[in-house]
This record gives structure tokens, C-alpha cells and sequence, in this order.
């Protein structure tokens, strides 16, 4: 229970010590000041913890350039229906998790100013960082399920008791709209399930089937064998909610082929259905309209974890279950996904230029900067015409990695950055702004550093996501491209036009004036290492390649030899009647 | 000493400094404002004292770089043009007029002599990376040099004229060395601002600046420019919004980095092209961890076997026919790599033989406008060229630095470096380009009043100038007077500087007699016109701007020979040259305005003195150099000295495969001459003499005619401008492009935003949502009300009340004696005996 130097255990430490702190809190007098620094120590405690992976010795460290799972954690949940609480991290999700823990850790340092109902503010906090936590460790379908649920409901609160004078309208806009993507979810997770056989591995090799942990991993080679065997001489269908075994089926077995409704496959269902959750929360535009809303009306704190971390639970679904899953849909439907990603960037972009509410710029950047991320993972160019090269892929799909956790930096320090003045101020109408370089110096340089972030400037971490994703669409589709291209007049625009009429200019021209104090500590040590992580990643994006590229690289080499093995075999028929018919007849 | 292992050290100390400056001050200076403390003045100082000691140490270390690696490794060889370098294909000698056609002629024979027309390998180079961005299978983004005589000449130019404006800067901008007051910016309350003055963090700007312009100079391949180009516009930024209060500067800012931006979308389009064609970004060839030798992008399209001619990749071409490329894999069936391999080169063989020569031609077109388009943006041509009037917000220091001789320089020098990644189509887009620019903003820079203004415009056109020298094929030409122009137009913008630091004002109607006053400033400006203007003597010496642009207007002259029957590339020779004359017109014109005849504003020319030294000795010394910029020094001066000129030293640096003509492939009477054929012996009759008249004389009468107008005041400027009302009324609205621009590109981006925002997203987008809520809201409605109050609530209610009735009818049983009791319970038992025992024969049997 207590062997931290388990990394199955210390992981799942990392994942529960929020929730096992809310519990605590719930237990302790209410006393505002001293809960906050309680729930700021254990969100430090868990950063601290994920750093140690990274710069810890020792089993628990993850290991850079490994493409592979590490630290899987298995055991039986609801053996009933093959359900396990199965854990495990990789290059994908393990930036996401440190980011996580970063962010969370920060957006406590800024909830300070919030002062109603500390105690419960507190609760749904940690609460909803094991939810965070949970979906990118979690393996198991269920288990990613329930983790995205768990989330769901302390953000319901969080927006809709602690938010501004819409907060009402905005929480239960979020949380509809999240849920109808759940719920569809839900539907996929159990058409998948229901379709789903173990058996069907059984031509792969037992070494890679044995490391998705459909079998214990606790066992020794030998028993794990057996109970592969097992498995494979089971009378009945294995159906199983395990998402590294689903990935198999789907590369590697007609399982999900069938034809279903409407002369579409399952599994093209599936990605539909999966697609359009996953795409809620990344969110692209159409359904994108719950954001603006809810950044608006949260608190800071609540702003930042909404764009830094529970945006990338999109991008981060696509990336894990739907393309691997699903390769054959998701060929299929390329192009939409590289459609929706760029209409996401130019929509946004041109929504944020007609902002006059600060945050509401900032929310829409966020769409646009999000479009990115699932343009990158759409990017599928390999393919006969490009003699199935897949390193343009790998581009795209590591700049879309990349560009989430650099708008995980980025975004946070907008919306704190947005929070620092709303609070001294009230407002946030972009035209009652202006001169506040002279009154809050540091804070105006440490602004124009992370918007300037935002906009992609070189040397800053949003430049390597969106110019990766950029130059890799080419190759992929030259239409795209260009109007990709053309978004960064856009960006430029709106980011620019918001700095002029917050910072520059001659006197600032709103109410309270006078409330305009300069950054204190406590801000600054938010916004601080937000600005230098943008300038360390900017400069030396290797650093973060090296965990996470491993891991993309193998999900794109995978699908590329998918996409061999399906172009080869749709082209076959033809072939075959002409040359095999001819013997039968005879 | 190894100069392939020392030279990128040096050059790489020599970058770093000015950032190292950058850091050091940023930090010394923002961490005591956190903590509360104000800097004082005598500490603010100190900055400009580190970046200065920055620049000047990194010019040191870039001469040694030249003339101690270089030029010893590589020594200058004196400019031959011997042999038959060129030639021109047998239609150019039927349909050339007699003034040209003994030449054609005897061009033809010297065609028909050499089957082939020589071209040069790639010059001497040094290249590496230093570290990846990032590795994707073949594919490598790395930061890395790529550093050829052209980097180091580059490198000595930049840290020279950067160690000149630091230098002046350290004079001009003592006034924010105190609190200081800004007259242009009026507070509500009608007061003046007052600030504190903001010294250092000019020379934070600058040091900036200078590392990131430095960097495109040395960088290493397409990529890492982009990074500093990206760069330099940031600077740019904050050097022209330096005065953040005023509503102007941050304005011009904006659109200067805005328009920018427009630039780098087109240049976007050229690396995606490049860097999906041909895998990779690096100039110069690279060799890989294994020994393998990486081609760069020149060396892919200039292979030996084309006689380094320009030529459309295999994977160009296999881009471009991605679908028969895919069929044929298809149809091959296999697909692994080495058989995929074979089958894809068999069908490039085929689609070259197919179709001659268009296959990859497009995407090698849309490669090399692309990159222009970003050259637009930063070196304001047209359409772009709206920013950089607008960027003279900024204070004059930058507006040498930045806005004429370097960064705006920078475009100029990336056609440069990408030249053999231009066909000729290719080029001759950029030669259009050039030729519109210089056109329209010599003749805007004609009537306008404002001293920095007029000089904005004047770089403009001498932009367009490099431009058309480029797109002509001169690429020594367009680089020769992009050096000699860093010369005199940082000392004209010095100057100019000087004198708004005298008076308080840029409009030259305050101005007026100021010789008087500022001598040195007065007579180095005129220094920096002379050169500007391109006086000289024909085929002999003169000031730096007469042999650049002698060298651009013989090109322009090559080309139209070579071009006489397409009927228009006369414009390209013509126009420059009255644009010439227009040029010597207007700075004539500004110099007399404001050092000759009367004062015009007493009040300000009594104040008016002579700059202190740290601002007149760079003046002195740019001087110097826009004299002798273009002069070269002979065979026998001594080591590294020998033949130093700055066209020789260009020559040697010649990219790849650039040497020879360039005939069109979508235009076929398209011919770029090589730019050798100009300065051939036999030559000399039909287009040296011509053109160096042409120059001359364009320079001579534009002088003249300001003189008549200007000094000896013969023709009133006043009565002109009425003659020609429509005219003077285009160029002093500047061609009313920030009127078209805000018409056709600002309003209908703010109408569409505003159509998204509000029509899109907050009308259709949340009204599909909003009314689903009221459908399902309504749906629930009739199911609370509808089903559960009229059907499931009836129900419920009927059942509890005849539950109700019933218990009040049973009521009466209840009466408490006991005695009836007992009777009930038998009575019961009774009734139950008999049902069970009924039950149990009829149904379980007897």
C-alpha cells in the first residue's frame, strides 16, 4: 500500500491523493485561509510526485525515448464483465499528466481571491484533479469513463456556484453539452465492447498481445502464457473494455468491419460517436459555442484548468482511442477531421478578432489554437501517393502533441494573466483598458511574453506546435494547408490589437484606476514559470520530444503499416477475379 | 588554424554577444522594478554601455573573420569576364533591332561553339547544425550555419552600421536619460505626459535586434531564417511602438508587424512546398552522423548532371503526380520500400519523358514566390510596402538601423540566399515586383514633407530597385547595392536624425538654411544624396550608389536586349532609370529644403545646433564609407586585401548554378541573361555605354531640375504641383493605398469577424442550441403536465382515494368489541379454510 517505490502504486498515489485529500478536508473545520494552503500543499505534493518521474531515479522514473507502456497497473475491478482498474503511462499521456499536475498546482496558487465557500471549493478542486488525472492514466475503457464522469461534475459546480453573473446558463451549458458527448461515448465504448473478442489475437504474437494486460502482469512469462491460452480456448466471445487490446482488434482483425447501420461499418460508428465527444471537448467548431461561456464565467483558477488541461482530453481521445481503434474509420474520414481542425482555426481566429470582452478573446483563441491539435492528428499522408511515407505524419502528429502542451502553458497564463486585472478592476472590456505598462510593469512584460506565446512567436512554445502542424499538412492536402497558413495573419492581428488597447496606450481608461497595484508575489510566481516553461519549450522543444515522440512515432508507424495492408487489400478483388476465377470455372 | 571549425565559432561569438547584451540587462534592470526599486538614470546608462561594447566586439570579430578566415582561405581573384560565358539562343539575333544585332549575332556563334554555357559549382561554404528542433524519420528541423563569403560580408556590414547607430543612439536618445515629457501625447486633463525616461530598454530593443538580424545572416537553412525573420519583426514591433503611448506608434506598430505577417503566409507556402518536395530545409549540403552526404535544397535542384542548371526534383515531380504515382504502386502491388522505390522512379522517368519539361515546374514556382512573398512583407515592396512609412514612428536610430539598412535589407538578402531556387518565371515576378515598388515610391517620396517620410520612401524604392537587379538575373548587382545602400541610407536617416534632433521636427517646411548651423551634419547628408543620386564619372569612380546602380541599370539594359520581341521588358529598363532621375530629384530636393536658402521657422533654427560627437562621428564615418563603398582595391594589395571589392568578394560567393542564362519554361521567349553577358568586352558598344549614359544622365537632370526648383527657386514648386493637380494629388496621398487597403481588406475582416461572432456563433450556432433546450424544455412540460399530472397523477390519486374510501368504510368495523372480533377471525378462518382446500383440488388435483 505503501511502496512508493512501486511505480504501479505510486501512480495510483498520484491519481487518488486529491480525492483521498477532499475526503480529509471534508472532515476539517472550515476555515478558508488554511484549507487553501492544505489543498495547494497536496496539489504541490502530486506536481512534485510527477516531476520525480521525470528527473527521479529509481523504478519510478519514467524513461525518455521508450515508446512502449510503462508502469501498467492492473487488477480486477468487475470481473464479471473483464472490467480492471488498469493503469499505465506512456509518451502521450505522460506530458499530459506532468501538465496536469502543473497546472492544477498553479490554479490553486490562484484561487486565493476566491473567499465563498472555501471548504467546497476546495473538495471539488481535488476532486476534479483525480478525475484529470485519471482519464490520461487510465487503460481501461470503463476506467476512462468513469474518470471523464468524475470530472465532469465537480467543473459543473465549480462554474456554476463560484462563476460570474451568468454562471448559471454557462454551467449547465458545459455540462450539457459534455455530457452529450459522454453519453455517445458511452454508446461507442459498448459497441466496442460487445464486438470485442480476445480470441481473435490469437494469429498475433503472444508477447505483444501479453502487453496490453489482458493477462495478469504480475505473473511470470510462463503463466502468463497459460492464461493466454486460456483465453484463446475459451468457448465463448472475450469481450473486453481494455483499450491497448482494442487497439489490436481494430489494426489487426476484422472484428470492427462489420457492416452496421446505414451501410457503415461499426467501427465507423464508433469513431463518429467517439468523435464527436472528443471533439465537444476539444471543442472545433460547431460545437464549440459551451467554451466562450464557461471561460467567462468561471473563476480564474477554474479558466485556467478548463483551457490548460480538460481541452487536451479531446485531443488526447482522438489521439488514443480513436485513430488506433478505429484506423479503418478514421482513413475514411480523414479529410473531415483536417476539416474540422482548420475550420476550428479560422472560425476562432476571426471570432476572436470581434471580441470586446478580454476573456472571451482569450476563449476563442483557445478554439483556434485547439484546431491545431486536431488538423496535426488528421494529417494522414501516407498513402500511396507519398510512397507511404509516414514522417510528414509523425510531424503533424507530434506538433499536435506538442501544441497541446505548449496551449497548456500558454493558455493557463492568458486566462490568469486576464484574471490578475479582472480582479484589481472588475471589468473586462477590452476598449476601457490601455497604459497599463506604466502602472503594472513586470505584469504587462510578463503579459506580452505568454500572448506573444500564443501567437506563435519563435522562441516561444506555441511557434514549434503550429509551425510542425503547418508545414506537415502539405503533403497531406495543399488546399488545407494554405488556408492553415493564411491563420497566422489572424493570430497576429487579434493578439496585437488586444495588447494595444491593454497595455500600450497613454492612460488607462476604465473604473478603479486606482485599484491597478502592481503584480505581487504570489502572481508572480504563477505567471512566472508559465513564461519561463514557454521560452525553455520554445527554444529547446527537443526536451518534450524526447518523452512524448516515441509513443506518436509507433501509434503513426502502426496505422501506416494499417494503411499498406488496407490499400493492398481494397485494390486486391479486382485483381483476384481475373487471375484466380479462370481455374474454378474449369 | 582550421577555418571550418573556427569560423563558425567566431561568427557564432559574434551573434551571441548582443543576446548575451539582451539578457543581461533585461534582467539587470526588470528584477530591481519587481522588488519595487527605480533604476536610476546613472545605472541606465550602463546599458547602453553593454550593448555597445556587445556590437562593437561582435564588428571586431567579424573583420577578423573576413580578413583573418576567410579571405586567406579563400583569396578574391579579380573580376574576369573572358570567354564565352554566355549565350543567347539563335531567335534572339532575327528579331533584335540592328543596334543590337552584331552582337547577337556574334552571341549565336559563341552559342553554337559551346554546347553547353558554362555555370558555376557552389561556392566555398561552411555548414552545420548546431541542435534539432526536431527529428521526424529523414526529416530534420534543426538551427545550424551556413556561412559563405555572403555571410561574412553580411555579418561586417550589419556589426558596422550597428556599431554606428549604437553609437549615435547613445547621443540621441539622452533625452530619456531624464523624466521626460511627451509633447505629441495629450492626457485628458489637456496636460502632457510626463514618464520616466526609458534609456535602457532602447538598448535592450537594439541589442535584440541586432542578434536576431544576425542570425538570418548566418542561419543555416530555411527553417532557422524563418525563426529569425519572425524575429527581426518582433524587434521591429517594439522599436517602432518605443513610444507606447502614442496611439500612432502602437498603431504602426501593429501594422507593421500585421502587414508582415501577410508576407510570411506566402512565405509559409514556400517552405511547406520545399519542405514537402524535398525533405529538407539546409542550404548547403550536410553530412550526416554515418558520413552519408545530406543535399540541401540548391544542390537538389542544381545537379551536376544538368550542368548545375536549375531543375525540378524526382520528388517534385512525384508530388506533383501523386496519383499516377499511387497507381503505379498499385498496379506494381508491392509495397515494400525497395520494390515501392523502383516502381516510383520508373514512373518519374516516364512523366519527365512525357512531357518535356512541365512536370514540378509548378511547385518549383510556387517554392520560389513563395519565399519572396515573405521578402515582400519585410522588404516592403508592393503590395506590402505600406508599413514601413508608417514604422518612422519609431526613434530615428532604429529607423536607420531597422527600417532601412538591415532588417528591411533582410528580404533582399533572402532572395539573395535563395537564389537558385528561383526559375525564371520565378524571377521575373520578382523583377515586376521591384519595378512597380521603386516606381511608386519614388514618385510618392516627390511631395512629401516630412523628412523621415521622404527617406521611408526613398528606401522603398531603392528596395524595388535590388529587386528588379535580382529578378534580372544580377544577383551581384541587387546585393552590391543592397551594401552600398546600408551606407548612405543610415547616414542619410542619421543625418536626418540630427537635424529633427535640432529642430523638433520632421516637416521640412520648419527647416531652411541649417548649413549654417550643423555643418557636418549638412555636409555628410549631402555626401549620403551624392551616392543616393549615383554621381560619378561614367566607366570610372564614384560615389558607392553610382557603381551599384550603374550595375542594375546595365543588367535591366542585358535583359531588355535579350527580351526585345515580348514588347514590354523595355518598362523594366526604362522605368528604372526615370525612377533614377526621380530619386536624384527628391533627395535633392529634401537637402535643399532643409540645409539651404532661408529659415523658414526662426524660432526653431535659432535653436538649432550642431549634435554632440557620440551622434557626428558615426555620420563621419558612414560618410567615409558611402564614398568609397564601391571602389575596390588593386591585384597587388597586400594578403587579404588583394582585389578587395565588394563586388569581387560577391562574385565569390555566386550561388549555385546561377551563373548561367535562365531560359522560361511556362513563358518560352523568357530569357534571364546571365549577368556576365553585360560585362563582356564586346559588350561594351551596345550595353555598358548606353547604360551607364542612361544612369548618369538620369542622375545628373534630377539634380538639375531641383536645383532650378529648389535653390535657385527659377520654377515655383507651388505652381507645378497646381499644374499637375491630379498627379501631385495621387502621390501626396500616397496613392490612396491605406484608404484602398482599409476599403477592401480591413472592413470586410472586422465585418466577418463580427458576422462569425455574432451572426454565426451567438445567433445560429447558440440558437440551434437554445432552441433544442426549448424543445426538450417543452418536451419535459408536456410530460410533467400532460403525463404525469393528467395520466400518472389521476391514476395515483384515484387509487390513494378509493384506498381512502375503503379505509373509512372498514372504519366502521372497528368498534372495539371484542366479542365481534373473535366472530370476524372464525368467520376468516372459515373463508380461508374453504379457498385453500378449493385451491388445492382444482388446481394441484385431490
Amino acid at each position: 500500500m505503501l511502496e512508493f517505490s512501486n511505480p504501479a502504486i505510486f501512480i495510483t498515489w498520484l491519481v487518488f491523493l486529491p480525492a483521498l485529500a477532499a475526503l480529509v478536508i471534508a472532515f476539517l473545520p472550515s476555515r478558508g485561509e488554511t484549507l487553501k494552503q492544505i489543498s495547494f500543499g497536496v496539489t504541490a505534493v502530486v506536481f512534485l510526485m510527477s516531476v520525480a518521474m521525470i528527473f527521479g531515479s529509481g523504478p519510478t522514473r519514467f524513461r525518455a525515448g521508450v515508446d512502449g507502456m510503462q508502469h501498467m497497473f492492473s487488477v480486477p475491478w468487475i470481473p464479471s464483465f473483464n472490467i480492471n482498474y488498469l493503469t499505465g503511462l506512456d509518451g502521450i499521456s505522460f506530458p499530459l499528466v506532468v501538465l496536469t499536475a502543473f497546472v492544477s498546482m498553479l490554479a490553486m496558487g490562484a484561487s486565493w481571491p476566491i473567499k465563498k465557500y472555501e471548504k467546497g471549493y476546495c473538495i471539488l478542486f481535488l476532486l476534479l484533479e483525480t478525475g484529470m488525472l485519471g482519464v490520461f492514466c487510465a487503460l481501461d475503457f470503463f476506467l476512462f469513463y468513469v474518470f471523464w464522469e468524475v470530472m465532469l461534475l465537480p467543473m459543473y459546480f465549480l462554474i456554476g456556484i463560484w462563476g460570474g453573473p451568468r454562471k448559471e446558463y454557462a454551467a449547465i451549458k458545459f455540462f450539457l453539452y459534455t455530457l452529450v458527448g459522454s453519453v455517445l461515448m458511452l454508446i461507442a465504448i459498448l459497441m466496442l465492447y460487445f464486438h470485442s473478442d480476445l480470441r481473435a489475437l490469437k494469429s498475433l504474437p503472444p508477447q505483444q498481445v501479453v502487453a496490453t494486460g489482458v493477462v495478469n502482469l504480475k505473473l511470470d512469462e510462463a503463466a502468463q502464457q497459460d492464461a493466454l491460452q486460456k483465453i484463446y480456448s475459451a468457448e465463448l466471445p472475450q469481450h473486453t473494455f481494455n483499450i491497448l487490446a482494442l487497439q489490436l482488434m481494430g489494426q489487426h482483425t476484422d472484428l470492427f468491419t462489420t457492416p452496421s447501420w446505414y451501410g457503415h461499418s461499426l467501427q465507423w460508428w464508433a469513431f463518429v460517436l467517439l468523435g464527436i465527444g472528443f471533439i465537444i471537448k476539444v471543442p472545433s467548431v460547431p460545437l464549440h459555442t459551451w467554451l466562450p461561456d464557461a471561460h467567462v464565467e468561471a473563476p480564474t483558477p477554474i479558466s485556467m484548468i478548463l483551457a490548460g488541461v480538460l481541452l487536451k482530453m479531446g485531443g488526447y481521445g482522438l489521439l488514443r482511442i480513436c485513430y488506433p481503434i478505429c484506423p479503418q474509420a478514421g482513413y475514411d474520414l480523414a479529410y473531415v477531421v483536417c476539416l474540422i481542425g482548420v475550420v476550428s482555426m479560422v472560425y476562432g481566429a476571426f471570432a476572436a478578432l470581434a471580441q470586446n470582452d478580454f476573456k472571451r478573446l482569450v476563449a476563442y483563441s483557445s478554439v483556434s489554437h485547439m484546431g491545431y491539435v486536431v488538423l496535426g492528428l488528421g494529417v494522414w499522408s501516407a498513402f500511396a501517393g507519398t510512397q507511404y511515407n509516414p514522417d510528414y505524419w509523425k510531424m503533424g502528429m507530434n506538433g499536435a502533441m506538442f501544441q497541446m502542451i505548449a496551449h497548456g502553458i500558454s493558455s493557463p497564463g492568458m486566462f490568469f494573466l486576464v484574471g490578475v486585472v479582472y480582479d484589481r478592476v472588475h471589468h473586462r472590456n477590452l476598449n476601457e483598458f490601455g497604459g497599463l505598462f506604466a502602472r503594472m510593469p513586470v505584469y504587462s512584460g510578463i503579459a506580452v511574453g505568454i500572448f506573444f506565446a500564443g501567437l506563435g512567436l519563435p522562441g516561444l512554445c506555441g511557434f514549434i506546435g503550429e509551425v510542425f502542424v503547418v508545414l506537415s499538412v502539405w503533403n497531406y492536402s495543399v488546399a488545407l494547408a494554405v488556408i492553415s497558413a493564411a491563420v497566422v495573419i489572424l493570430t497576429a492581428a487579434y493578439i496585437l490589437w488586444a495588447i494595444q488597447r491593454v497595455y500600450l496606450g497613454t492612460e488607462y481608461k476604465g473604473p478603479h484606476g486606482e485599484a491597478l497595484t502592481p503584480f505581487t508575489l504570489r502572481e508572480f510566481s504563477i505567471a512566472a514559470p508559465l513564461l519561463a516553461l514557454a521560452i525553455y519549450f520554445g527554444i529547446n522543444p527537443k526536451s518534450l520530444l524526447n518523452y512524448m515522440q516515441p509513443s506518436v512515432d509507433k501509434t503513426v508507424v502502426e496505422l501506416t503499416d494499417w494503411t499498406k495492408k488496407h490499400e493492398a487489400a481494397a485494390t486486391k478483388p479486382a485483381t483476384a477475379e481475373t487471375t484466380v476465377k479462370p481455374p474454378h470455372n474449369s | 588554424m582550421d577555418v571550418a571549425t573556427t569560423l563558425p565559432k567566431l561568427l557564432m561569438i559574434a551573434w551571441l554577444l548582443p543576446l548575451a547584451s539582451f539578457a543581461i540587462t533585461s534582467l539587470g534592470y526588470s528584477v530591481p522594478q519587481f522588488l519595487g526599486i527605480r533604476v536610476r538614470y546613472s545605472t541606465q546608462v550602463y546599458a547602453a554601455y553593454i550593448a555597445i561594447g556587445a556590437i562593437v566586439l561582435g564588428f571586431v570579430l567579424s573583420c577578423i573573420a573576413l580578413f583573418g578566415c576567410w579571405l586567406p582561405a579563400h583569396p578574391l581573384t579579380a573580376a574576369s569576364h573572358e570567354g564565352g560565358e554566355h549565350a543567347a539562343a539563335q531567335e534572339h539575333a532575327t528579331t533584335s533591332p540592328s543596334l543590337f544585332r552584331y552582337v547577337a549575332q556574334h552571341e549565336a556563334q559563341e552559342a553554337a561553339s559551346h554546347a553547353e554555357e558554362h555555370n558555376n559549382e557552389a561556392p566555398p561554404y561552411i555548414t552545420g547544425d548546431w541542435y534539432a528542433l526536431g527529428i521526424f524519420g529523414k526529416l530534420r528541423l534543426t538551427i545550424g550555419y551556413y556561412i559563405d563569403t555572403l555571410t561574412v560580408t553580411m555579418f561586417a556590414m550589419v556589426t558596422l552600421i550597428a556599431s554606428c547607430v549604437h553609437i549615435y543612439a547613445f547621443g540621441y536618445m539622452h533625452d530619456e536619460l531624464h523624466d521626460y515629457t511627451d509633447h505629441e501625447v495629450h492626457l485628458a486633463d489637456g496636460e502632457h505626459l510626463h514618464r520616466r525616461g526609458r534609456f535602457h530598454r532602447f538598448f535592450q530593443y537594439l541589442s535584440l535586434f541586432s542578434f536576431s538580424m544576425l542570425g538570418i545572416c548566418i542561419s543555416g537553412n530555411f527553417a532557422m531564417t524563418f525563426v529569425f525573420w519572425e524575429l527581426v519583426g518582433i524587434c521591429s514591433y517594439f522599436l517602432i511602438g518605443f513610444y507606447i503611448e502614442r496611439q500612432s506608434a502602437s498603431t504602426a506598430a501593429n501594422k507593421a508587424f500585421i502587414v508582415n505577417r501577410i508576407g510570411d503566409f506566402g512565405m509559409l507556402i514556400g517552405l511547406m512546398t520545399i519542405w514537402s518536395t524535398l525533405g529538407t530545409f539546409n542550404f548547403g549540403d550536410m553530412k550526416a552522423a554515418d558520413g552519408t552526404v545530406v543535399p540541401g535544397v540548391f544542390s537538389q535542384l542544381h545537379r551536376p548532371e544538368n550542368h548545375y542548371r536549375i531543375a525540378p526534383t524526382d520528388s517534385m515531380i512525384a508530388f506533383e503526380g501523386r496519383n499516377q504515382i499511387a497507381e503505379a504502386i498499385r498496379k506494381a502491388g508491392s509495397t515494400e520500400p525497395v520494390a515501392m522505390e523502383a516502381t516510383v522512379k520508373a514512373e518519374v522517368a516516364r512523366l519527365r519523358a512525357e512531357d518535356g519539361t512541365k512536370w514540378g515546374h509548378l511547385l518549383l514556382f510556387v517554392a520560389g514566390v513563395g519565399i519572396f512573398c515573405g521578402c515582400v512583407g519585410k522588404s516592403a515592396q508592393f503590395p506590402l510596402h505600406v508599413w514601413l512609412p508608417d514604422a518612422m514612428e519609431g526613434p530615428t536610430p532604429v529607423s536607420a538601423l531597422v527600417h532601412s539598412a538591415t532588417m528591411v535589407a533582410a528580404g533582399v538578402f533572402l532572395v539573395g540566399r535563395s537564389y537558385p531556387l528561383f526559375s525564371a518565371e520565378a524571377l521575373l515576378v520578382i523583377a515586376v515586383v521591384g519595378c512597380i515598388t521603386l516606381f511608386i515610391a519614388a514618385t510618392i517620396a516627390v511631395t512629401q514633407y516630412d523628412i523621415k517620410r521622404v527617406l521611408a520612401y526613398s528606401t522603398v524604392s531603392q528596395l524595388g530597385f535590388m529587386m528588379l537587379a535580382l529578378g534580372l538575373g544580377g544577383w551581384v548587382a541587387g546585393l552590391f547595392h543592397l551594401i552600398t545602400h546600408a551606407f548612405f541610407k543610415s547616414l542619410l536617416f542619421l543625418c536626418s536624425g540630427s537635424v529633427i534632433h535640432a529642430v523638433h521636427s520632421n516637416d521640412m517646411r520648419h527647416m531652411g538654411g541649417l548649413r549654417k548651423k550643423m555643418p557636418i551634419t549638412a555636409y555628410t547628408m549631402l555626401v549620403g544624396c551624392l551616392a543616393i543620386a549615383g554621381v560619378g564619372v561614367p566607366f570610372l569612380a564614384g560615389f558607392s550608389g553610382f557603381h551599384s546602380k550603374d550595375a542594375i541599370v546595365e543588367q535591366a539594359l542585358s535583359h531588355w536586349h535579350h527580351n526585345w520581341a515580348d514588347g514590354f521588358s523595355w518598362l523594366l529598363f526604362v522605368v528604372p532609370v526615370f525612377s533614377a532621375a526621380l530619386t536624384a530629384f527628391y533627395m535633392f530636393r529634401l537637402w535643399y529644403l532643409t540645409f539651404a536658402g532661408e529659415p523658414q521657422d526662426h524660432h526653431r533654427f535659432d535653436h538649432a545646433h550642431e549634435s554632440p560627437r557620440s551622434m557626428t562621428g558615426p555620420l563621419v564615418l558612414l560618410a567615409v564609407f558611402a564614398v568609397i563603398a564601391g571602389w575596390g582595391l588593386p591585384s597587388f594589395a597586400p594578403g587579404p586585401f588583394a582585389n578587395f571589392s565588394i563586388p569581387n568578394l560577391l562574385e565569390q560567393a555566386r550561388p549555385i548554378g546561377t551563373l548561367a542564362s535562365k531560359p522560361g519554361v511556362y513563358l518560352s521567349d523568357l530569357f534571364i541573361p546571365s549577368e556576365h553577358i553585360a560585362h563582356a568586352p564586346e559588350m561594351f558598344r551596345p550595353i555598358k555605354l548606353p547604360a551607364g549614359l542612361a544612369a548618369i544622365t538620369a542622375a545628373i537632370v534630377g539634380i538639375f531640375l531641383a536645383t532650378v526648383i529648389y535653390l535657385w527657386k527659377s520654377v515655383s514648386a507651388a505652381k507645378l504641383a497646381a499644374a499637375m493637380q491630379p498627379l501631385y494629388q495621387l502621390s501626396w496621398h500616397k496613392w490612396w493605398f491605406d484608404e484602398l487597403y482599409d476599403f477592401i481588406f480591413v472592413r470586410p475582416v472586422h465585418a466577418i469577424s463580427a458576422f462569425i461572432a455574432q451572426v454565426m456563433d451567438r445567433g445560429l450556432i447558440d440558437g440551434i442550441i437554445h432552441t433544442l433546450a426549448w424543445i426538450a424544455r417543452g418536451c419535459a412540460m408536456v410530460v410533467s403536465t400532460g403525463g404525469d399530472r393528467w395520466v400518472i397523477d389521476n391514476v395515483v390519486d384515484t387509487f390513494a382515494e378509493k384506498t381512502w374510501n375503503l379505509g373509512l368504510s372498514l372504519r366502521s368495523l372497528q368498534t372495539g368489541r371484542l366479542r365481534q372480533y373473535v366472530m370476524f377471525i372464525v368467520v376468516c378462518t372459515i373463508v380461508l379454510f374453504i379457498v385453500a382446500s378449493v385451491w388445492r383440488i382444482a388446481v394441484a388435483g385431490p
